[in-house]
C-alpha cells in the first residue's frame, strides 16, 4: 500500500519550490469539490459524468504522488467506462478515505 | 534549439496538473501560456501563436482531440508539435490522438526529466524547421532571380547566336530547346559574294556552359562570314576561341557548310558529327558525309585541319544535317532511334518535298512523351538558283552615318604574305567604313578578288588563263601554280585605294601594281573581250562593275574606279 510515493513526492516539492504548499491546497479544494459531485452523480447513475470526473481525479491524484487513491479512480472510471454502477459506492467511500489518508501525508511533507 | 526560449501553451482542465507542468516549463526558462479547456487553448493558439502544445485529452467544452484538430488546421503549414497529456491507456484511444494530429504524448503522472527531453527535442525540430523555412525562402529567392537572370541572359544569347538567315526557302530546319539554354547552334549567313554560310555545332553539355560557347562562335560565324572571310579562316578562328575559353573536355561538334549557288556546289568540314546524308535529285541511294576531323575546340591551331570535302551539289539535290541528338533520341522503353530507322525513311519517302517533316514527325513519334534526352536539331539544305533568294542583306545598322570618305591607302603584300594570306577580307573591312559601300560589299569583294588574281596568279606567277580552257589545262595550272609559289622570290603585289567624296555620292579607285613581267593587254582586250571570264582574265565582269577600267605600264598596274550614289532613303 502506498498513500504516498515518498521519493517522488519530493522531487515535485524541489521543483515546485515555493509553489508547493499552493500546489497541495489547490489539489486538496479541488479533489474535494469533484468527490462532491462524484457523490452527486453516483446517486445521478450518471456514467458519463462519473467518468469525466474519476478520470480528472485519477490524474491530479497521479500527479500529487497518491497512487493509491489514483487507482481507485482508475476502477471507478473503469467500471463507468462499461456502464457497470454496481460496486460505484462502494469504490467512492473507498475513495474518501483514502483521501483522509492523503492529506494526512500530504501535511508530513509540508513540514518535512 | 536548447537555450533559445518559446512560448508554450499548457491546455488542462485541472488546476494542480497545470501548475506541475507550468512549473517544470518555466524551469526550463520558455514562456508558459495556459488554457482550461479546448476552446480557450484555440482562442489562446489564435492569438498568441505559441511554438508548442500540451494538450490535455479529456477537457470539457471541446477536448484536446478536437481541439487538436482545429489548431493544426489553423497552422496550416507552420509546424506545431502537439504534445497529448494523458492518462488513457487503451490503445486505440492513443491512436485517436495522433490521428487528430498530435506529434507525441506525455502521461501521467508528470515527469520532469522526460517532458524536459520532450520540449527539448521538439525545440529542435522547431529550429530546424525554422532554419529549413529560411532556407526555402533564401532558395526560391535565389531561383527566381536566377530565372530572371537566366531570361536576361537568354535575350543577350539569342541577339548573339541568332539563327541569322535560316529562314531563307531553301532551308527548313528544327531546334527542340532542352532547356533555357541550347546545346545546340544552328547559324546561317549569307556571305557578300551571295553564297550561304552554315554551321550546326553540337555543345558538350547542355545550358549555360554550353551556350557560353555559344556565343564567341555565333560572334565569329557571322562577323568574319559578312567581312567575306573563307571557310577555312573561319573555322581556324573558331576552333583557336574554343579551345582558349572551354574547358578540358568540353568542346563542339561542328559542321560547317558553304553553299555555292554560283559553282553549285557545298563545301562541307565536319567534325564529331555522325554522317549527314547528300540526296541527289534523279538518285534514291543516300550519300554518305563523314565528319573527317576532330571538334572544334579540340585541337591546338598548329594541328588544326582545315581541309574541307567539296561535293558537287545541283539545283533539286538536298543535303540533311542534324545533331546526335536525332539518332540518340531514345523511346519509353530507352530504345535508340538510331540511323537504322533514319534511314527506312529515306527509302520509304515517296515526295522529297514532305521528307523534312517526315522525319520530324517519325521522330516524335518514337520518342513520346519521355523524348527529349538531348538536344535534337535537324537541317535540310536544298540548292536552288541564286535567283529564288533574295539579295544579299547587308547590316547597315551599326557603324557611323558618315565614315571616312576622303581617304588614301596603300597595302603592299610582299612574297611570304601572298603565299599564305587571303588580303581581301582586311581590305574589304577598311572600305566597308565607307557606310554605302557595305551596300556594294558584293560586288568589291567580287572586283577585288577578280584584280588580286590577276596581279597574283598571272602577274607574279606568270601562269596563263589560256590554260584553264581545258580540264587538263585546269589541273596543269593548279599543278604550276604551287611550284611557282615556291620559288616566288621577291616578288609583291600592292594595292592603292584612294577614296574622295563627290557632291552625291564618292568615287573610289582602286590601282594594283604587281612585279610580275605584265602582259599585252591591249591584245588581249582585243581578242578576248567578250569571252567568259575565267579565260579573259576576269576584265569583262570588272568592266560591267566599274566606272572605267584602264590597264598602264607594260600591263602590271591596273586601276579600276567606281563611282557610287548616295542612296535617297539614308
Amino acid at each position: 500500500m502506498t498513500t504516498l510515493n515518498i521519493t517522488q513526492v519530493q522531487e515535485l516539492k524541489e521543483m515546485m519550490e515555493d509553489a508547493f504548499d499552493d500546489l497541495v491546497a489547490i489539489y486538496i479544494q479541488d479533489s474535494e469539490e469533484k468527490l462532491k459531485l462524484l457523490k452527486q452523480e453516483v446517486k445521478n447513475y450518471d456514467d458519463q459524468a462519473i467518468c469525466m470526473l474519476a478520470h480528472s481525479l485519477k490524474g491530479s491524484s497521479l500527479n500529487i504522488c497518491a497512487e493509491d487513491l489514483a487507482l481507485i479512480f482508475k476502477q471507478i472510471e473503469d467500471s463507468s467506462r462499461i456502464k457497470d454502477l454496481s460496486s460505484m459506492e462502494t469504490l467512492r467511500l473507498q475513495a474518501m478515505s483514502e483521501f483522509e489518508n492523503v492529506k494526512v501525508a500530504l501535511e508530513s511533507v509540508h513540514t518535512l | 534549439m536548447e537555450g533559445s526560449s518559446y512560448k508554450i501553451l499548457i491546455a488542462d482542465d485541472n488546476l494542480s496538473d497545470r501548475m506541475i507542468l507550468t512549473a517544470i516549463v518555466k524551469k526550463m526558462g520558455h514562456v508558459v501560456l495556459s488554457a482550461s479547456d479546448g476552446l480557450e487553448a484555440i482562442s489562446q493558439f489564435t492569438e498568441e501563436k505559441p511554438d508548442i502544445i500540451l494538450l490535455d485529452v479529456m477537457m470539457p467544452n471541446m477536448n484536446g482531440q478536437e481541439a487538436a484538430i482545429e489548431i493544426k488546421r489553423i497552422a496550416g503549414e507552420d509546424m506545431v508539435p502537439i504534445i497529448f497529456l494523458t492518462s488513457l491507456q487503451d490503445a486505440s484511444d492513443l491512436a485517436k490522438c495522433l490521428e487528430s494530429g498530435g506529434d507525441d504524448f506525455l502521461s501521467k503522472p508528470y515527469n520532469p526529466i522526460i517532458l524536459t527531453a520532450k520540449i527539448n527535442a521538439f525545440s529542435r525540430m522547431l529550429s530546424m524547421h525554422n532554419i529549413l523555412q529560411q532556407q526555402k525562402n533564401v532558395i526560391s529567392k535565389n531561383a527566381e532571380h536566377l530565372l530572371n537572370e537566366q531570361q536576361v541572359a537568354k535575350a543577350v544569347y539569342d541577339n548573339v547566336a541568332h539563327s541569322g538567315c535560316l529562314d531563307l526557302p531553301n532551308l527548313k530546319y528544327l531546334l527542340s530547346p532542352f532547356s533555357v539554354f541550347n546545346g545546340d547552334v544552328l547559324l546561317a549567313a549569307r556571305r557578300p559574294t551571295g553564297s550561304v554560310h552554315i554551321l550546326l555545332g553540337d555543345f558538350t553539355g547542355h545550358g549555360l556552359p554550353a551556350a557560353i560557347g555559344a556565343m564567341p562562335l555565333a560572334e565569329i560565324f557571322y562577323g568574319m562570314t559578312a567581312k567575306g572571310f573563307l571557310m577555312e579562316d573561319i573555322l581556324r578562328e573558331i576552333n583557336s576561341k574554343l579551345k582558349t575559353i572551354l574547358p578540358i573536355g568540353y568542346f563542339c561538334c561542328a559542321c560547317m557548310a558553304n553553299l555555292s549557288f554560283r559553282k553549285k556546289t557545298i563545301e562541307v568540314w565536319m567534325g564529331g558529327l555522325p554522317d549527314y546524308y547528300v540526296l541527289k535529285k534523279d538518285q534514291n541511294e543516300i550519300e554518305h558525309i563523314a565528319s573527317t576531323h576532330l571538334p572544334l575546340g579540340v585541337l591546338s591551331s598548329q594541328a588544326f585541319d582545315a581541309t574541307t570535302q567539296n561535293i558537287a551539289f545541283d539545283v533539286g539535290d538536298k543535303f540533311y544535317m542534324w545533331s546526335d541528338g536525332i539518332i540518340e533520341s531514345r523511346n519509353d522503353d530507352g530504345d535508340l532511334f538510331g540511323e537504322g530507322r533514319l534511314k527506312d525513311i529515306f527509302y520509304s519517302n515517296s515526295n522529297r518535298d514532305y521528307l523534312f517533316d517526315e522525319i520530324v514527325e517519325k521522330v516524335n513519334d518514337f520518342t513520346g512523351e519521355s523524348g527529349k534526352d538531348d538536344d535534337t536539331t535537324m537541317l535540310e539544305v536544298s540548292m536552288v538558283e541564286e535567283s529564288e533568294l533574295e539579295q544579299v542583306d547587308i547590316d547597315l545598322s551599326g557603324g557611323a552615318i558618315h565614315g571616312p570618305t576622303d581617304w588614301k591607302m596603300e597595302y603592299t603584300l610582299r612574297a611570304d604574305t601572298l603565299k599564305s594570306f587571303n588580303p581581301l577580307p582586311v581590305m574589304l573591312n577598311i572600305l566597308n567604313d565607307v557606310p554605302s559601300l557595305r551596300r556594294l560589299s558584293g560586288q568589291l569583294y567580287t572586283l577585288m578578288s577578280e584584280l588580286f588574281s590577276n596581279a597574283f596568279e598571272h602577274g607574279v606567277l606568270g601562269l596563263s588563263s589560256d590554260l584553264k580552257s581545258t580540264t587538263e589545262g585546269f589541273a596543269k595550272y593548279y599543278q604550276l601554280r604551287s611550284e611557282r609559289m615556291n620559288v616566288i622570290g621577291n616578288h609583291s603585289v600592292c594595292f592603292i585605294f584612294d577614296h574622295i567624296p563627290l557632291e552625291s555620292g564618292g568615287r573610289l579607285t582602286i590601282k594594283v601594281i604587281d612585279t610580275g613581267k605584265g602582259f599585252d593587254y591591249e591584245a588581249i582586250q582585243n581578242a578576248n573581250f567578250e569571252t567568259n571570264a575565267y579565260c579573259g582574265r576576269g576584265i569583262p565582269l570588272i568592266k560591267s562593275m566599274s566606272e572605267s577600267l584602264k590597264y598602264s605600264g607594260n600591263g602590271n598596274t591596273v586601276e579600276v574606279v567606281l563611282n557610287w550614289q548616295a542612296d535617297e532613303a539614308e
